[in-house]
């Protein structure tokens, strides 16, 4: 009998290993991180549904290569009322839904209300659209309450974006989403793939947008959670692009003969956001101690271990960046516990413990936060070490009485007011009166320069007041296969001019 | 024997319904609230409360439990907070994978464990014997996402023998789907291979040391014979209780494995719904394996009855 099962088991050896693997051909095989919570991109902010998304539906607007906003299914750009007050969008004719049907106003419309009533962004200035109003097949107008600037941006973004639906499937919930986009949603298996085919009914966006030459027949998204196996995918040529890599296999990625790594340079900041609602950080003094004791440049090397990948840089925005400036940056890494002992002094610190919430989903954020304990502790800080799973941290931030700060990280985001924890809605409720004042201003400012010179003010106070505290710049590592071209490296990368050489 | 039978489907059913209650408060123990996660980190409280009232989350707990259980006695598990299917549904696409990478890296560890077994039972004390002990230590010592991870790099990435991860994509056939079980079939059954060598040494040095096996040589038999057809089979009891529980321990705990070489079976679900708090899945999936578990028990009892005709239920 157990000789049978070995003869068994040898032979179902031998028939599974005599079995070749199929490639299949003009097919962009991408590694993500995870599949997407939905295909409705208005619902989720999470960066993986951006990526896969943004393949299948389209806004009214997107952003070109220096991040300004340019038409994508609007024709051009909105005409303005001197007063700030409506936006007139024309739109493109001859635009079609992947159902066959024409994309007219009725369409913008109604996707455009749905996106005020369900998408974070969108209630985000619900308060301020007074009406949206289709002007004729091909117009739409939005008129505000108030000055909006951020609004275009809001409108071009891809992550709670105001994609257009056609009028007849808008509900509440949309499982089956279409969209206008260079590749159809055809099938999806969770945890396994979501596999998008060329739209052949695609009409291009003008020149500003670039084009999209759906150069492969087939996109395929593979979630794949674990970053070692990302790269070993990557390395073994089963993968034509990986998501975010660890930067621990930058080396053996450039080494490689298939593959070769993508810098994303600088790809965003980690953020210690601020509890500004309950506890220890709403006084000023303790804030300020937090600010001076912590050694940036520490928690960088700790966090990244190699200048590639990060830039001790407190500007909130990077060199090349239309919003970067320097005010207030005299107070970036200070690294000074004797100061920040004098501020605790002040404040008549009482050795209540400073509860750090952190999770070890990302690394990165634990390594940080650990130099950071180191540093508070050496200024007089009882410092609380709360680390969690990103389950629990994402529900404990919600809660005001769990935690003094958090780390959480940003892409360099191409509208400063995208920054949610810029607003006293926010769950970090900063809701200092200066920094209202100047944040409104910003806001309803539309002069491109005169924006730019409140913002310096903006991150000042931001400074000034420690409304949030920026640790400094990294870059994101991705990879990509070696016969690759036509992608663009982007937190949100896009693959319809993806081509693989022979 | 009926009366058994039915003790133990009775036995089967308190213990199944045990799970179900345990599954139920233990994941909402755990902190973390699905609807924060499906909603990403800029949703706001209010859009959370909603998700939250639309996906049942608001009812007293009471009241979610005994919906739950009224659900499960209908074979409604619910449906994926996630995934927005059935549980069954989600949990009969992850079937695939797991039961064959269990099956596979059974076949793998005995093929392994019960030749080496057998021969080092025989050669008791032998450089072979040691050899097996140690290197049975060894294989038992080492995790699985090490020896995943070694096989992955060499195998896979640098001499490409191997797919290094996946289930084969889009409209992948039944042989490729089964190509990419091999690296972790293999990598799942060393590790699993010691228990079962061991077993099977210790089971077949009490059998040769018995009686009837001096007997059965004095009669001239060869050694092939007394081995193989006397031994062997009277050893076959304590062998088949460590593969049969070798087999509800492969399918339940191919976490592991299915993680590193990105399987979508039933252990890289369970994964994703902790970390996404997929309450119904994780609970359907925590039933799911209970009754495999004592399903497989069962079977192995039954088995003793073919096995060996003294015993009596």
């Amino acid at each position: 009998m157990t000789f049978r099962a070995v003869c068994l088991a040898g032979s179902a050896v031998l028939a599974f290993a005599a079995a070749a693997p199929v490639a299949a051909q003009g097919t962009v095989e991408v590694a993500i991180v995870g599949d997407p919570d939905t295909f409705d991109p208005m619902m989720s902010t999470k960066d993986v549904v951006s990526i896969v998304t943004q393949h299948f539906m389209e806004t009214l607007y997107t952003f070109d290569d220096n991040w300004a906003v340019v038409p994508l299914l609007a024709a051009d750009m909105p005409t303005i009322s001197e007063d700030g007050l409506t936006y007139t969008i024309p739109l493109r004719k001859g635009v079609s839904f992947q159902d066959g049907s024409a994309m007219d106003s009725a369409d913008v419309l109604a996707s455009l209300q749905r996106w005020e009533k369900v998408a974070s962004r969108g209630q985000g200035i619900a308060d301020k659209i007074d009406s949206i109003k289709a002007g004729g097949p091909n117009e739409i107008t939005i008129t505000l309450n108030e000055p909006y600037s951020p609004l275009l941006s809001l409108l071009a973004f891809s992550n709670s974006a105001a994609v257009i639906y056609p009028e007849e499937i808008i509900a509440d919930t949309i499982d089956k989403p279409i969209g206008t986009g260079p590749y159809k949603l055809q099938a999806y298996e969770p945890d396994q793939y979501t596999q998008l085919v060329r739209f052949d009914g695609y009409t291009q966006p003008g020149e500003a947008a670039g084009k999209r030459q759906q150069i492969p027949d087939e996109i395929r998204f593979v979630p794949v959670p674990d970053t070692s196996t990302r790269v070993e995918g990557l390395l073994s040529g089963q993968f034509d692009y990986a998501d975010s890599l660890s930067t621990e296999a930058y080396d053996r990625i450039a080494k490689s003969e298939v593959a070769e790594p993508v810098l994303l340079e600088p790809f965003g900041w980690p953020i210690f956001a601020v509890n500004h609602k309950k506890g220890l950080m709403t006084d000023l003094n303790i804030r300020r101690a937090v600010q001076a004791a912590l050694p940036f440049d520490d928690m960088l090397f700790a966090a990244f271990g190699d200048e590639k990948f990060f830039q001790t840089d407190g500007a909130f925005y990077p060199e090349g960046w239309t919003w970067r400036n320097d005010a207030g940056t005299e107070l970036y890494n200070i690294n000074d516990q004797e100061k920040a002992a004098a501020y605790l002094k002040e404040a008549g610190y009482d050795g209540t413990p400073l509860r750090i919430l952190t999770s070890r989903q990302y690394e990165f954020h634990y390594q940080m936060a650990e130099v950071a304990r180191m540093a508070l502790e050496m200024a007089g800080f009882t410092v609380q070490m709360d680390v969690v799973d990103w389950a629990t941290l994402a529900q404990n931030r919600d809660n005001p009485d769990l935690w003094d700060m958090y780390i959480t990280h940003s892409p360099f985001l191409p509208e400063p007011a995208l920054t949610s924890s810029f607003f006293a809605t926010a769950r970090e409720g900063w809701n200092n009166p200066k920094k209202n004042e100047i944040l409104d201003r910003f806001t309803r400012e539309t002069d491109p320069e005169k924006r730019k010179a409140i913002y310096a003010e903006l991150q000042k106070v931001a400074y000034e007041d420690v409304g949030l505290i920026k640790v400094g710049n990294f870059n994101a590592l991705q990879g990509k296969a070696k016969n690759l071209s036509g992608v663009r490296p982007s937190p949100w990368p896009a693959f319809w001019n993806a081509s693989t050489a022979e | 024997m009926s009366r058994y039978l039915l003790r133990r489907l009775i036995g089967m059913v308190v213990v199944i319904f045990l799970v179900l209650t345990i599954a139920f408060v233990l994941v909402r123990l755990a902190p973390g609230d699905p609807a924060s996660l499906l909603l990403g980190p800029d949703a706001t409280p209010d859009e959370v409360v909603a998700l939250r009232r639309r996906l049942g989350l608001d009812q007293p707990i009471l009241v979610q439990y005994a919906t739950f259980v009224g659900n499960a006695l209908q074979g409604n598990l619910g449906e994926s907070l996630f995934f927005n299917q059935p549980v069954t549904q989600v949990l009969a696409s992850r079937a695939e994978p797991t039961a064959f990478l269990a099956l596979f890296s059974l076949l793998v560890a005995l093929v392994i464990a019960t030749p080496i077994g057998i021969w080092a039972a025989y050669r008791r004390g032998s450089v072979l014997d040691q050899g097996s002990i140690t290197t049975a230590m060894l294989a038992a010592s080492v995790p699985s996402f090490l020896t995943g991870l070694i096989f992955q790099r060499y195998l896979a990435t640098d001499l490409g023998w191997f797919p290094a991860s996946g289930y084969g994509g889009a409209g992948a056939g039944f042989g490729t789907r089964m190509w990419h079980l091999v690296l972790p079939s293999i990598t799942l059954g060393i590790t699993n291979s010691a228990l079962i060598l061991r077993f099977t040494r210790a089971s077949m040095l009490d059998i040769l040391g018995e009686d009837y096996v001096r007997t059965a040589r004095a009669k001239g038999m060869t050694e092939r014979r007394v081995v193989l057809r006397h031994a062997l089979k009277n050893a076959g009891i304590p062998i088949i209780t460590v593969i049969g529980l070798t087999f509800a321990l492969l399918v339940s705990g191919a976490v592991v494995t299915e993680r590193v070489f990105n399987l979508p079976g039933m252990g890289n679900l369970v994964v994703n719904a902790v970390l996404r708090r997929d309450y119904p899945v994780i609970q359907g999936t925590l039933i799911v394996v209970a009754g495999l578990y004592v399903l497989v028990n069962l079977l192995t009892d039954l088995l003793y009855l073919v096995v060996d005709k003294r015993v009596k239920y």
